[in-house]
């Protein structure tokens, strides 16, 4: 298997990644990892329907994704792996997923969260879920699309956040 | 299939307000002012008091698609609206049907506009500024704006007349295919464009048309430096100062 | 003429810089509707169309998706015309090179245009918690008032990187200009070609279409051979 890229962002698929990530590390394969999505067929649908043909969408619950991402199918391609929360993706990584660095494109703001980019808002649960993957050795990147700057999220906490509360 | 209560009027407005969709768009929630925007007409035809400014409420939450899949998803939703206000129980509640289509119709609306159809007509409308003609502008709006105010307009319709439907619809087109088709046939546009740009510049500097082929390998150069992440910024200004360098040089030379 | 130049140009600059995100985005956002816009009623369409030309690719391939901000080609664009225009008559340069390196000095001083965009943006979402806190503007006309404000935020912002090309564009060409107009004349027909090769290639480096460099290369070689044939 060959994973080329982990990727935190609650809109799971859409134009950022279809339009700019796909081209830029040719990938083959998006990996929905969502229980959620999984469970719903009306949504997978919706989302299949969005992508081009040629690239395959596999969906499955976080428990899953180690299962999925060494299946036969999968094997052979170049694969995008998508979450939609920082719970997800720790989750995921304990369950065994392999991978060595997770990029934050997507983590949109709410009750408690502080904003520390354009796109990126967390609390102090997000925070602490971040570090235990650090610790688990995954490089940890704040990247919206490719022609952005990459950034370590170490370095985007650094700043204050802004709130505009609720 | 839902019946239509909304008068054509309060439809009307909704469809010249959806042009202002993204008027406050932000960070925090993205198109949402803007979907409440657009749809106050038909809430306060719908709502009254208490369920009124409930309803706006509601529709303050978390959205963002695509300026233009907005009209669709904007037209299930005044269908969908109109059930909820007379207490009828669909598939999907409002806030379902957002969740689950914005982040869909984003992708599909980003690949085929911003992606295939904005470069196409750009393509063509280039042919005739290189020709110096005037009409290159008309000709971009008129190739762009077709397949734009159609959506904007049929598909509000589409999505209106059939509610929940309107995905099958969209599902049946195939529009992400379709969009890669438009690429394709751009992309070769695009390299038709770029080899008569080239003869235009070999036959002002009095160069043979056989140059031409020296060209093509360069621009793939600087093709495969954009893959790897080089801005046009970079890229053009380096290039600049490529030329300009040369131009000294040759300047040089002659003395 | 400054001034009502500035005011001309300005105004295209704002109703174009409001296409990009705001309201319509029937396009005339794009270098080459804009520029040509500002050129024609700057009195030289012409230029305007140059600009319009030669800027239309460069970006192109950025594409405007979920909360990416582009560079803002739009004011590159109206800001090269107005300086051509203007600069042009203060100097007293005409010529098809001087529109150059107005674009040369244009293209890095739009980079603050991002910044600007970004803090329209910040400030809706400000707007947005101010119509939030007061309950009672939901319902009533208010909270469509507070959504249109977003406009003059926007405007503001395209406002403001159209001055800084332009103001910041008239001080540096005032002392470049005599060193660089010679050496950009030479090299006339050949910037002049970069400008849109170097868009196409970004697009086709960028473009999820995995066949794009083939095509791209066939299509190029096809029209050069066909015309060396003839």
């Amino acid at each position: 298997m060959n994973l080329v890229l982990a990727r935190i962002d609650n809109r799971l698929i859409h134009g950022q990644v279809l339009e700019a990530w796909v081209p830029f590390i040719h990938a083959d394969c998006i990996v929905v990892a969502n229980d959620k999505v999984a469970g719903m067929t009306f949504q997978r649908v919706l989302m299949e329907a969005a992508v081009p043909r040629r690239i395959r969408v596999v969906f499955t619950t976080i428990e899953k994704v180690p299962e999925t991402l060494a299946s036969e199918e999968i094997l052979a391609r170049r694969v995008l792996l998508l979450f939609a929360t920082s719970d997800d993706a720790l989750r995921a990584h304990q369950r065994g997923a392999e991978f060595t660095e997770l990029n934050l494109g997507n983590m949109h703001g709410g009750k408690d969260k502080l904003r520390f980019s354009c796109t990126i808002a967390l609390d102090a649960h997000d925070i602490e879920n971040l570090e235990s993957l650090e610790e688990d050795g995954v490089r940890i990147v704040s990247q919206c699309i490719p022609a952005d700057r990459q950034m370590s999220w170490r370095k985007l906490i650094r700043h204050s956040g802004t709130s505009y509360g609720h | 299939m839902a019946e239509s209560k909304l008068p054509v009027n309060i439809l009307v407005r909704t469809v010249l307000r959806s042009f202002f969709l993204q008027a406050s768009w932000n960070f925090e929630r993205l198109q949402n002012l803007g979907i409440v925007f657009t749809l106050a007409p038909a809430l306060r035809h719908l709502y009254r008091g208490q369920e009124l400014a409930k309803a706006c409420r509601r529709h303050l939450e978390y959205f963002n698609t695509h300026p233009f899949m907005a009209a669709p998803v904007l037209g299930s939703i005044l269908a969908l609206e109109e059930k909820q206000a007379k207490g009828e129980q669909g598939y999907l509640d409002v806030h379902e049907f957002k969740s689950m289509i914005m982040a869909p119709y984003a992708a599909i609306g980003d690949a085929f506009f911003w992606g295939g159809v904005r470069p196409l007509a750009a393509a063509i409308a280039l042919f005739f500024a290189a020709k110096g003609s005037l009409w290159a502008p008309v000709v971009f709006l008129l190739v762009f704006n077709i397949p734009h105010l159609w959506l904007r307009i049929g598909g509000f319709l589409k999505g209106y007349l059939s509610g929940l439907k309107v995905i099958e619809v969209i599902q049946r087109r195939r529009l992400p295919d379709l969009a890669i088709r438009i690429k394709e046939c751009m992309v070769i546009l695009l390299g038709g464009l770029s080899a008569y740009l080239t003869l235009i510049a070999l036959k002002a500097e009095d160069l043979s048309t056989g140059w031409g082929l020296v060209v093509a390998p360069i621009v793939l150069f600087v093709g495969w430096l954009a893959a790897r992440g080089f801005s046009s910024l970079v890229l053009v200004l380096c290039s600049s100062a490529i030329l300009l360098i040369l131009a000294q040089f040759e300047n040089f030379l002659n003395l | 003429m400054v001034i009502e130049n500035y005011l001309i140009a300005g105004t295209v600059a704002v109703l174009a810089g409001l296409d990009r995100m705001a309201v319509l985005q029937i396009m005339i956002s794009r270098p080459i509707v804009a520029a040509p816009l500002a050129g024609w009623l700057l009195g030289a369409p012409l230029v305007g169309l140059q600009v319009g030309g030669l800027l239309e690719l460069l970006w192109l391939g950025r594409l405007p998706v979920g909360a990416a901000i582009p560079p803002d080609d739009t004011q590159v664009a109206v800001g090269s015309v107005a300086l051509a225009v203007t600069a042009g008559r203060m100097l007293d340069y005409s010529e098809p090179e001087f529109v150059i390196l107005c674009m040369l000095v244009a293209i890095p001083l739009g980079k603050c245009g991002q910044v600007f965009d970004r803090m329209a943006r910040d400030w809706n979402g400000k707007m947005l918690h101010r119509a939030e806190m007061n309950p009672e503007v939901i319902g009533e006309g208010s909270i469509e008032r507070y959504h249109l404000q977003g406009l003059i935020h926007f405007a503001l912002s395209s406002l403001a990187t159209f001055t800084v090309i332009l103001v910041g564009g008239l001080i540096i060409l005032n002392y470049t200009a005599l060193w660089f107009i010679i050496p950009v004349g030479k090299t006339l027909n050949w910037l002049s070609l970069a400008f849109p090769l170097i868009g196409a290639a970004v697009i086709i480096g960028t473009i999820n279409v995995s066949r794009s460099m083939s095509l791209f290369g066939a299509s190029f070689a096809t029209v050069i051979l066909i015309f060396w044939i003839l």
